[in-house]
């Protein structure tokens, strides 16, 4: 790591320009890793939709092999999933207020809260799994909240109070429903792995629960609260009310994404995370309570799980509903895919916000299941993990027959 | 302040955590025995007389098979140094695959084997992922298991137009004459085939890792990659080794899971619903001791069986969504209780061998 | 043959025992032991033959049962004689640092630390010599608040910070420069603004109504690379491309702006190259001058004894003596490391100044 001791300036000055230009590249270096785990997901998909054309079967195939016959068209599946989550920009008449792409954007508002959870702790060195229980714990407590107050209050003096209201009360939950973990880790040792990924199953069935028990529509045979009055839900701007996409709770969501960004760079308590997440025991030197930045940490990124399920429900649900989709995961692959940077948040979940909405417009369109875009999740998930492969990859395409180099192994001590 | 924190019953007592939850676990029963025979009408009798029936037995050890299963995988590619938390996916893909296979030849033996080898491939790209190009242990686990949960579904849809497959034979019990007539631990008798395979594959787990050159080598290469490197071992190969077999057994859990019912059900978090995670925590508990996993994969199977048990006798008027909360919350608790278990010293760490 | 390097350090007493029953039936059997060790008694009880390394030069090989303790003790720790210091003599003043029967227990229970008491006051550089290993890192974490004592007192100034939060302790005018600066010191991936900042990170003027004020903390860490002649001098490097002598220097120089009362240096200048050596030496002298009460760990024997003022001794976490670094000499030191007291009087001045 380190220059032998004792040399003068001039090789330690040599050593050091090429690790800043390591540190430079890195950081391209990370979108490279990023959209080349992105365009090989997209081929294991394509190989995924090909496999899987031949095994079904249909009535229309869109090619027929010696007998085989092909049901998907990757290139059509690809072509709705991103062209079709914009609302076909390439075709005339475009405009940005189309109605698919207000899916891909309302999509992208949920998922920034739930990369921004994921991220936050992350960069405190832990592994939030739990973003999806948290989220539905703030979207339920949000939905009730609401419900209770709504009825005291009306028109835009009720919009005004119950939107803010309402964000608040599902950050209150998703942070306390954050920091059961947090302290379980702290206090107990216990590994937040598990204890989060146990704590959904919990948040969901106790939400069934509360639902079926107390709180569920009786005029309504699903799982759900009685709507909520229109003036508690975000208003729509620009685009049509109808569509359950609001440019407000978006313009919210960056205000958030600016939020967790200052906290990070730029407080104290910030310094506190990311000196904890990348060196435990310097933190420790450095005089952070590990505990209580543990819990802390957790609990904020509960918080902004909560205040992504509480968008769900004053956005896009109108009211509670059990069974709310897999944001939390997603959340996982949005802050993996963006280096758990917040800014970098906001792409991958326009990214993941596009995937999702594309998976809709892939089902109306094609016979492919929509479950697609969950493989394509995973794979992403999986090859943003293995930086050495692209390194790899890049050193063989760089020095043909030369790529069996071994990268030197890392953390070499000079003591 | 900043000293080493056990869990709650470190702190708390100074007893170990398995003790506490072990010497709990016996009280609860026996408290319970008491009260059925004292006051015979009571709930606390009808619970009793839930527990401690035969069919209570037969459903833990069916429910604890394909848990046991994975996390003897589990044993094998931690103790090698390779965190495998993508357990979850493996039992998915195959509890899948494993109906497909029989689906497709009919017999339920080769629809076994097919979960057994779709499982196994699964983990060795995990194993690639991870062994050769150093990826984050945990991330590439997670990738494995949401790869699963979106792959099974998917093909299902494709296959049988929905998230859930046909229904094809179901495991059917083999019963040992006379002894499966024992009151209650008859039931150990009267099982099905993965039961006998589970008992087996513990014994076989316990006896390789502790008695053979091969279990010396998994153990050496997750607590000292370098010492096993020095004697002349190839680290990666024996994580390879430990990765794949931990493919191979979740594979027999996945499905052993699918002919418990002799169907593939993919709604939500699937059939699996966190069963591999629960297999973590077995692992944990039993101390990366197979025995160990075992015995406490056998408290909360016991645990999902009572509460099955409870949905459908309606003992007490405690919600079924309430009910099916108590193998998670269980889950948790004993993670508090034993705190920091002592991992292997090289887990989760990549290692390069010296001469490349 | 069976090589083993330092195997002892991780047993206990009654374990090391049994390994050299093991090492007699090996040897009985024909087997060849190459056995290293940091311990003279060790090496007098397990072995044969004995060969001594310093600084990677063979010094020599002798017969086990023919040398003597004070032989060995001398050619470990036998070098060319001391720089002369050139420093007015100590005029210490009031204790700052006052150690009470401190104990440190590891995760095995072991008495790391076993029943430590000593007195730091202004002006003087008390230096704890001893093997590594022999409890000096628990006795600083118990003193600088990463760990906490089991049993006896900390006192600052009189005040009892047995239990203070390490942060109380640097705010109440601690500084620490940690033996490992890799792991504790310096936050690698940092640049030198942020790792200028740690353990300040909450204090005025660097953090301002829940802002940090990163235009004061580049001030500060441009300062600190300034005055100590950090290189390169650019304080927008990551830490880890620095060399181990830069990375201490600014380590150093970091907490010596924190305008201590005390300062606990464990060994300041492990893996540093000779001119950040002597920068750092000179720095401590300063201190000293200045009227500042140093601790300082180190298993350099030269180091401790021309810095200090008074100089214990500790093995196997007790503190064997504390000596008058000017009158010992190195046998007598080398002695007292291994937990010998040697038959003469070498200094006996008392433990609370």
């Amino acid at each position: 790591m380190s220059a032998g001791d004792g040399d003068g300036g001039g090789r330690i000055d040599r050593l050091r320009d090429s690790m800043v230009a390591l540190t430079e590249a890195s950081a391209g270096e990370r979108f490279l890793i990023a959209f080349a785990a992105l365009a090989l997901s997209i081929l294991v998909g394509t190989g995924i939709i090909l496999v899987s054309g031949f095994i079904a079967t249909c009535r229309t195939p869109v090619l027929t092999l010696g007998g085989q016959t092909l049901c998907y068209d990757p290139v059509l599946v690809f072509d709705r999933l991103f062209l079709g989550a914009l609302g076909d920009p390439l075709s005339g008449g475009w405009s940005p207020l189309n109605p698919q792409f207000a899916v891909t954007l309302r999509e992208t508002t949920v998922l920034v809260f739930t990369g921004l959870s994921v991220a936050l702790a992350f960069r405190a060195g832990i592994f939030n799994i739990g973003t999806q229980g948290q989220l539905v714990v703030g979207a339920l407590a949000s939905a009730l909240a609401v419900l209770w107050v709504a009825p005291l209050l009306s028109g835009v003096v009720g919009t005004v109070v119950l939107i803010p209201f309402g964000l608040f009360v599902g950050a209150v939950g998703g942070g306390l429903y954050g920091a059961i973990p947090g302290a379980l880790k702290a206090y107990a040792d216990a590994n937040e792995v598990i204890t989060t990924i146990m704590l959904n199953f919990v948040a969901s069935l106790v939400a069934l629960y509360l639902i079926n028990a107390y709180f569920g529509d009786p005029d309504s045979a699903a799982n759900q609260t009685v709507p909520l009055p229109d003036y508690a839900t975000f208003p729509t701007v620009l685009f049509d009310p109808r569509l359950d996409f609001s440019l407000l709770a978006l313009l919210v969501a960056f205000v958030f994404v600016g939020g967790v960004y200052y906290l990070l760079e730029h407080t104290p308590f910030g310094y506190d995370i990311r000196t904890s997440g990348l060196q435990p025991e310097a933190a420790e030197y450095g005089g952070i309570d590990s505990a209580r930045t543990v819990v802390a940490s957790l609990t904020l990124s509960g918080a902004l799980g909560g205040i992504g399920g509480a968008v769900y429900v004053l956005m896009v649900l109108g009211n509670f509903q059990t069974g709310i989709p897999s944001y939390g995961f997603d959340g996982i692959t949005v802050s993996i895919l963006a280096g758990n940077h917040p800014i970098g948040a906001v792409f991958a979940a326009f990214l993941f916000g596009v995937l999702k909405s594309g998976s809709s417009v892939v089902d109306f369109a094609t016979d492919v299941p929509p479950q697609l875009v969950g493989v394509l999740r995973g794979l992403i998930i999986l090859f943003v993990a293995m930086p050495e492969f692209f390194r790899m990859a890049g050193r063989r395409l760089a020095s043909p027959g030369d790529g069996e180099t071994p990268a030197p192994a890392g953390g070499a001590d000079d003591d | 302040m900043t000293e080493e924190m056990g869990g709650l019953a470190d702190r708390f007592g100074g007893l170990s955590g398995r003790t506490v939850i072990a010497i709990v676990a016996v009280f609860a029963l026996a408290g319970l025995g008491v009260v059925s025979v004292v006051a015979p009408g009571s709930d606390a009798a009808a619970l009793f007389g839930i527990i401690a029936s035969k069919s209570a037995l037969s459903s833990t050890l069916r429910l604890a098979a394909p848990i046991v299963f994975a996390a003897l995988g589990g044993i094998f590619a931690e103790k090698s140094g390779v965190i495998n938390i993508g357990l979850e996916g493996l039992l998915i893909i195959s509890a899948f695959a494993a109906v497909y296979g029989t689906d497709v030849t009919g017999s339920l033996w080769a629809g076994f084997l097919v979960g057994v080898v779709s499982s196994t491939l699964l983990a060795a790209v995990f194993a690639v992922v991870c062994i050769e190009f150093r990826a984050d242990q945990i991330i590439a686990g997670l990738a494995v298991w949401l790869i699963a949960l979106g792959l099974a579904p998917f093909t299902s849809q494709v296959i049988y137009n929905g998230p859930n497959t046909a229904s094809v034979q179901s495991f059917s019990t083999i019963t040992v004459p006379v002894l499966a007539e024992i009151p209650v631990f008859g039931a150990l008798f009267d099982a099905t085939p993965a039961v006998y395979l589970m008992f087996l594959a513990v014994a076989v787990c316990w006896y390789t890792l502790n008695r053979t050159s091969f279990g010396r080598w998994v153990r050496a290469a997750g607590e000292n990659p370098k010492a096993l490197d020095t004697a002349g071992v190839t680290v990666s190969r024996v994580r390879y080794a430990a990765v794949l077999l931990s493919g191979v057994l979740s594979g027999m859990g996945g499905a052993s899971l699918a002919f418990n019912i002799g169907q593939f059900t993919g709604n939500g978090p699937t059939m699996v619903n966190g069963k591999g995670f629960i297999a973590i925590v077995a692992y944990l508990f039993g101390n990366y001791n197979p025995i160990g996993a075992m015995l406490s994969t056998f408290l909360f199977a016991g645990l999902d069986a009572i509460q099955i048990r409870l949905q459908t006798v309606g003992v007490f008027a405690v919600p079924d969504s309430l009910i099916r909360t108590i193998p998670f919350v269980t889950v948790i608790v004993v993670l508090a209780l034993v705190g920091k278990t002592r991992i292997p010293e090289a887990a989760g760490d990549h290692y390069e061998s010296g001469e490349d | 043959m069976l090589i083993l390097d330092e195997p002892t350090a991780v047993l206990t007493p009654q374990e090391v025992e049994d390994l050299f029953g093991v090492f007699e039936e090996l040897t009985e059997q024909g087997k060849t032991i190459v056995f290293i060790t940091h311990k003279l008694g060790e090496a007098m009880n397990s072995a044969d033959d004995i060969t001594v390394l310093r600084d990677g030069k063979n010094v020599g090989t002798v017969p086990a049962d023919e040398v003597t303790r004070n032989d060995l003790a001398e050619m470990m720790v036998g070098r060319e004689v001391l720089m002369d210091v050139d420093r007015p003599p100590a005029n210490p003043g009031d204790t700052v640092l006052s150690c009470e029967n401190v104990v440190v227990e590891d995760e095995r229970g072991v008495r790391a630390v076993d029943g430590v008491s000593l007195q730091v006051r202004e002006g003087e550089v008390f230096g704890i010599a001893g093997v590594d290993g022999n409890g000096q890192s628990e006795l600083v974490e118990a003193i600088t608040g990463l760990d906490a004592a089991d049993e006896g007192r900390v006192r600052f100034d009189g005040e009892d910070l047995t239990n203070a939060r390490r942060q109380e302790r640097t705010d109440a005018g601690m500084a620490y420069i940690p033996e490992d600066r890799q792991e504790r010191g310096l936050v690698m991936e940092f640049d030198l603004v942020g790792n200028g900042l740690l353990g300040s990170q909450h204090t005025r003027p660097y953090a301002n109504r829940g802002r940090i004020d990163w235009d004061r903390a580049r001030d500060h860490a441009e300062t600190i690379v300034d005055e100590y002649d950090v290189r390169p001098p650019n304080a927008d490097v990551e830490a880890e491309s620095l060399s181990g002598g830069n990375q201490q220097k600014f380590a150093v120089g970091r907490e010596l702006a924190r305008a201590p009362r005390l300062v606990v240096a464990s060994h300041p200048t492990r893996g540093v190259d000779i001119g950040s050596t002597e920068f750092i030496h000179d720095r401590v002298n300063d201190l000293r001058a200045k009227g500042k009460a140093i601790l300082l760990v180190s298993s350099k024997l030269d180091e401790v004894q021309s810095l200090s003022d008074r100089l214990g001794v500790i093995y196997e976490g007790e503190l064997m003596d504390v000596v008058d670094p000017d009158a010992v000499t190195e046998e007598q030191l080398g002695l007292l490391m291994a937990g010998q007291r040697p038959d003469i009087e070498v200094g006996g001045l008392e433990v609370s100044g």
